[in-house]
Order: structure tokens, then C-alpha cells, then sequence
């Protein structure tokens, strides 16, 4: 049986002070960089498939305009993690790090030998990649958040190529990178 | 199961506990700055209150090196965690057995 050799008042105290350091530690790790990483790659979706749909698909800039935008958020991505790294190392974050690195590797090979036969093809492989990573992490890490937006992003992207192929790119530039912007950006007020 | 304790309960110490706690990764440590920042305190008060800790069991000071900087983690042990759990419900149950008083 517990002694109380506190009064309630304190108790209460004692209580508030406990979710009031629980919030600001997960707000000082920012979630494990989750609102951070989203924002970034919506924004190199938003950014990449908009001028992909301006230039149009098969321009030979659109290539090269990817791999800089795809390397950018890359990096940004790793300063990210390891930045989070230093200041909270764990066995979780290793692995979720390695994990896409080799999700990487294997989602560069399997494109590679699948040569999609379109530029707008090989968009959608990506983005489908992308969303399995999402989602696996969400699924990895307990978050019904990144779960969900995995699976209702992938949705949209599915839609937008067989309903508007036309319209593809704006529409995932629209829709793939400004719900996975809105989603960092909500995370980022919502969780703080 | 419920246990109140002395030890966890000074303040400093309490967010201590609670912000290790609030790690999702159970093997996570904490950067000593980032703690320090985080409760507001100075090098010398956390350090104090980390070796009582340390000295109950409940937490695991690590020092070490990146590049040619040393740094210091601090990790909660599973004695750590099961204390403080214990201690939180102990709190819970203070407010829930007074007479007109709920958990909020």
C-alpha cells in the first residue's frame, strides 16, 4: 500500500511537471526529425514535380534537375538525423537510418532493371517507393500519423496517373508534395 | 505497482527522470547539454543530481568522445524506468484516493 507523504496539491504538481518536460523533450527532438524529414522531401516534390509539368516530362533538364533536388534533400535529410543523433543516440535511430539507406540501394536497383518506359512512369515507382518507406516506418515506429499519410498519399498518387495522366506531375507537385509539406508543417505546430 | 519515491521526487530530479522517460527508444541516451538546456539548470547542479541517481541505480552515465570532443550520454537502466513508473502511479493514485479528487 503507498504512504502519501505528499498532499494532493503536490501530487498534481509533481504530475504537471512530469508532462511538462515529457513535451518539451519531444519537442526538443523534434519527434525523431519526423516533421523535418517531411517537410523536406514535400518541398522536393512540390518544387521538382511543378517544374517537371512546366518543362514537361521528357525534357532532358528534368533529369538532372531531380538528381540535384533528390541529392539536396538527401543531405539535408542526413544533417537531420545526425544532428538528432548526436543528441539522443539510440539503437531505434541506427536502424531506421540504415534502413533507408538500403531501402535506397534496393529501390535504385529494382528501378533500374524495371526501366520504366516513361518519365512520368518512373515518377510513380518513386513516389510508390517513397509512400512503402512511410508507411513501414510508421508501422516500425508505432505512428498512426505516418501510416496514415503513407497510405492516403499513395492513394492519390494512384488516382492522379490513371484519372488525369495528363496532369500528373502538377497533380502529385499539388497533392504529393503539399500533403506531405502540410502534414511536416502540422506535425511541427500540432506536436510542440 | 505503486511506490512512492523520495529520491525521484525532488524536482530537478523529477524532470530528469521524465525527460529520459519521454525517450521513444527504451535504449536511447541523452545528450548531457541537450538535458541541461532543457531543465535550465547548470553543469554542476545537473552533475549532482545525475550521481544520485547514478548511485540508486536508476540511471547510466556514459562518457566518451566524438572526433576529439568529449561527450557525456546519460541512459535510464530498466531499475530507472520501473522506479519511475512506480512513482507516477503513486502520484496518480495520491489524487485518485483523496475524497473529491480525480485524475485529470
Amino acid at each position: 500500500m503507498t504512504q502519501a507523504p505528499i498532499s494532493p496539491e503536490e501530487a498534481r504538481q509533481a504530475l504537471a511537471l512530469i508532462e511538462t518536460t515529457t513535451r518539451q523533450m519531444r519537442r526538443a527532438l523534434a519527434h525523431g526529425g519526423a516533421p523535418y524529414f517531411l517537410m523536406i522531401w514535400g518541398t522536393v516534390w512540390l518544387v521538382g514535380f511543378a517544374a517537371t509539368h512546366v518543362l514537361g516530362p521528357e525534357s532532358p533538364a528534368v533529369g538532372g534537375m531531380w538528381l540535384v533536388l533528390d541529392a539536396i534533400g538527401a543531405l539535408a535529410s542526413f544533417a537531420v538525423g545526425a544532428y538528432l543523433g548526436r543528441r539522443a543516440p539510440s539503437p531505434r535511430g541506427m536502424r531506421l537510418g540504415l534502413y533507408w539507406l538500403v531501402w535506397t540501394v534496393y529501390a535504385a536497383l529494382i528501378l533500374y532493371f524495371a526501366r520504366p518506359r516513361t518519365g512520368d512512369q518512373l515518377a510513380l515507382l518513386i513516389s510508390l517507393f517513397a509512400m512503402m518507406g512511410y508507411v513501414s516506418t510508421g508501422l516500425l515506429c508505432r505512428s498512426r500519423f505516418l501510416v496514415g499519410l503513407g497510405l492516403a498519399v499513395t492513394g492519390l498518387i494512384v488516382l492522379g496517373y490513371v484519372a488525369w495522366p495528363a496532369w500528373f506531375n502538377l497533380w502529385m507537385a499539388v497533392w504529393g508534395g503539399g500533403s506531405l509539406l502540410t502534414a511536416g508543417l502540422y506535425m511541427r505546430w500540432a506536436w510542440s | 505497482m505503486a511506490r512512492f519515491d523520495e529520491l525521484i521526487h525532488q524536482p530537478v530530479r523529477l524532470r530528469i527522470m521524465a525527460a529520459l522517460h519521454a525517450l521513444d527508444d527504451p535504449e536511447a541516451r541523452l545528450d548531457f547539454r541537450t538535458l541541461r538546456d532543457l531543465l535550465g539548470v547548470t553543469d554542476g547542479n545537473l552533475a549532482a543530481h545525475l550521481r544520485k541517481l547514478e548511485d540508486a541505480g536508476y540511471i547510466r552515465v556514459e562518457k566518451t568522445f566524438v572526433g576529439r570532443k568529449p561527450r557525456t550520454y546519460i541512459a535510464l537502466t530498466h531499475a530507472g524506468r520501473a522506479a519511475f513508473e512506480a512513482h507516477v502511479q503513486a502520484l496518480q493514485e495520491i489524487l485518485r484516493t483523496t475524497p473529491g479528487d480525480g485524475v485529470e
